[in-house]
């Protein structure tokens, strides 16, 4: 783990709708690190993530990010990160181009088309479909163009929502590099996910999440990845229990 | 660009490009459209027809032969409410309660040939005065725009990429309203220029199109803010509607309804009924020797010291005639002051209902500041019976002096005697024209103040409903 933290869930607990959805949750995420929360459906991924854009308010605990707790800082933690929401809500009346155009410059940074294009080639969207209204893009191509704004933003933290769901297996692959390639750059990477060998191949650290609770880490070996088989088992054990 | 300008600039283009904007187009092309017509039909009534009816009721009137004075009391003479310039925007009571009069001795007649009664296609049509449009459909058609500005953000997800990407939910709110201002302001123009139109850059005029705006202005706070509240886009078009239904139909209509079941009002047959029973009790102007007149009869002789009327300087007929329009005029005023002191109360009653909608507001500031409320309509009716009493009156003082008694008994056998009891048509010529002058500048918008800060209110409330509006679902 790199020494300085971006990330710190400190006895996190929310609820919402008078329901818990997370409770005593806590982990530390360093700078240039990549980690991944993986859980089955309501485990509170996603909620997680919200939490630290400050999007929910936690009942107790604290969401820590750059050093600062979230309540009270998000417009400036929220300039800091990426933010890749589980399904790719572009606007399918836009094209590629006028998608990324429009929430950059909502972030005050635009970016020249030559950008933008550049980031589109890394993601792999084909050429012939960013003149194309978004309504005619298949699932994964929606989320190539997602990513591409999240990596043009150019931010210390990325916060991914099941950020290849809807990728083909060679795309999956390009993703996971390009992740990997950003964290060696010194972005820092939390991912929230259910695919146990996609969260294998690019975090260094996983985090277990079952019914809101935190219930195992498991971190990749310094020269190797972490055990997939290892940690699948961990995952039917605590989804099972 | 300032992200809240970006904001409300990009759902101009998701309106140009999806369907939604298509049918709003349309509905805004309609709506100007049926104001625009409106806006011609009712200035080529309003301003043209009642001006020129007026001169030809003066000409009919003046151009009389040589008649007795007591004839052309009773041959009447129409006024016309020429209407204020604003009216052709806001007709205000004006449509419904007529708008001439005619005069005549001994009465005290309604206003009649209102608008409503006749329009050449009659009914409904009538009341699409642009003030309608403005008042009623615009904002229906500002809900069709607007009802899912920041609902369908929700629903898609977007919501959370625009917070994250950062923008808070009050710039969001912001440049969703933003947009359909600009939309509100656009279907705004055509008003402003009917009004330049009617009334150059006079204050009034741009009163009436700042209190349009200010009106429109709430229901597009209204509208973004139900949005933002919402869950779903359906839920925030159900809620809107709703509350135009209740602002534009039912309120209004429960509040009139309310006014006449507590204040009300006698119909018209019964207050006539009233009237003549009490006129019945009075002496009959037409009878010199009604006894009803005897004190007068016999004063007169005392004050000239004869026995006999015939040696009266004065035709005692005329004299009678005027001392019974006097004694009938207080009776009639009588009844017109208590049923417009009736209506007033019935008015005032709905002006409270302001209060719970912003369309009961912006009509009662439209029709304060166009010079057609009933106030208006008060003081053309008030101002009409002053120039029946001095009509009547100058013709009595003409028949009392200028007519001999002795010929005025004579003239149905004796010719020489009617011709010498006819006056000369410059007796009548010399009357004042009846023009009914408009309120003043101040005292309308003092009586449409209370409404435009009713309709400030209400942009408040609805801007504050926005403002602290949280995404749904987050927090």
């Amino acid at each position: 783990m790199s020494q300085q933290q971006v990330l710190e869930a400190q006895s996190l607990t929310v609820q919402r709708g008078g329901r818990p959805v997370l409770h005593d949750v806590s982990f530390a995420v360093g700078e240039g690190e990549v980690f991944a929360l993986l859980g089955g459906n309501g485990a509170g991924k996603s909620t997680t993530l919200l939490t630290f854009l400050g999007l929910i308010e936690p009942h107790q605990g604290r969401a820590m990010a750059f050093g600062q707790d979230v309540q009270g800082n998000e417009d400036a933690i929220r300039r800091k990160a990426a933010y890749l929401p589980e399904t790719a809500s572009l606007y399918a009346h836009l094209n590629a181009w006028e998608n990324v155009s429009y929430f950059l410059e909502l972030a005050r940074s635009p970016r020249p088309r030559d950008e933008l294009s550049q980031a589109f080639d890394e993601v792999g969207l084909p050429a012939d479909a960013r003149d194309r209204r978004l309504e005619s893009y298949s699932k994964g191509m929606r989320q190539k163009v997602a990513i591409a704004l999240a990596l043009l933003r150019s931010v210390p933290l990325l916060l991914l929502d099941e950020p290849t769901s809807g990728l083909d297996p060679v795309a999956i692959d390009e993703f996971n590099a390009l992740i990997t390639a950003l964290a060696e750059r010194g972005s820092t990477v939390m991912m929230v996910t259910h695919d146990v060998y996609g969260a294998c191949q690019v975090a260094r650290r996983v985090g277990l999440l079952r019914r809101g609770e935190l219930v195992g880490t498991f971190e990749a070996p310094p020269e190797g990845m972490i055990d997939a088989d290892e940690l699948h088992r961990a995952f039917a054990r605590s989804h099972a229990s | 660009m300032n992200p809240v300008i970006r904001v409300a600039a990009e759902e101009w283009r998701y309106w140009r490009r999806s369907r939604l904007g298509l049918a709003a187009s349309l509905v805004i092309v309609s709506v100007l459209l049926a104001s625009a017509l409106a806006t011609w039909r009712q200035v080529a009534i309003e301003r043209n027809q009642r001006a020129e009816l007026q001169t030809t009721a003066e000409n009919i009137f003046y151009d009389q032969p040589a008649r007795h004075p007591h004839r052309m009391v009773h041959y009447g003479h129409y006024v016309f409410r020429t209407p204020p310039p604003l009216a052709l925007i806001d007709p205000g009571v004006d449509e419904y309660t007529g708008a001439a009069v005619f005069l005549e001795g001994h009465r005290q007649n309604s206003a009649t040939f209102s608008p409503a009664y006749s329009g050449p296609h009659g009914g409904s049509f009538v009341s699409l005065s642009p003030a309608t449009v403005y008042q009623v459909l615009v904002p229906l058609m500002l809900i069709a725009l607007g009802f899912s500005a920041l609902a369908r953000e929700r629903e898609r997800g977007s919501d959370l990429l625009l917070l994250a990407a950062p923008m808070s939910a009050r710039g969001l709110w912001l440049g969703k309203t933003l947009a359909l201002a600009a939309a509100a302001a656009l279907v705004l123009l055509p008003l402003l220029a009917a009004v330049l139109s009617a009334t150059g850059f006079a204050l009034d005029g741009i009163a009436l199109v700042l209190g349009y705006g200010l009106y429109l202005l709430g229901w597009v706070c209204l509208t973004t803010s139900v949005s933002a509240r919402s869950r779903s886009s359906s839920n925030a078009l159900a809620v809107l509607l709703s509350v135009w239904l209740a602002v534009c139909v039912v309120l209004p209509r429960i509040a009139a309804s309310g006014a006449e079941v507590l204040l009300p009002v006698p119909s018209k047959i019964e207050a006539d009924l009233a009237v003549a029973k009490a006129m019945r009790e009075l002496g009959d102007g037409h009878n010199a020797a009604d006894p009803a007149f005897e004190q007068l009869r016999a004063n007169l002789l005392v004050q000239h010291g004869v026995d006999r009327v015939e040696d009266l300087p004065v035709n005692i007929r005329g004299v009678v005639a005027e001392a019974a329009e006097a004694e009938q005029k207080q009776v009639m005023d009588g009844f017109s002051e208590a049923y417009a002191q009736q209506e007033q109360a019935q008015a005032e009653a709905v002006r409270w209902s302001s209060f719970l909608s912003p369309l009961l507001a912006i009509r009662g500031f439209s029709t304060s500041l166009a010079g057609t409320d009933l106030a208006h309509r008060h003081r053309f009716l008030v101002e009409a019976e002053q120039a029946r009493y001095q009509f009547v009156q100058d013709l009595n003082r003409i028949h009392a002096s200028d007519l001999t008694y002795t010929d005025d008994i004579r003239r149905s056998s004796d010719a020489g005697a009617e011709q010498r009891t006819r006056v000369s048509p410059d007796n009548w010529r010399s009357l004042a024209k009846f023009r009914l002058t408009p309120d003043s500048l101040a005292d309308r918008l003092s009586r449409g103040m209370p409404f435009f800060l009713l309709l400030a209110v209400f942009l408040a409330l609805a801007t504050g409903l926005g403002i602290t509006a949280r995404p749904a679902g987050v927090r």
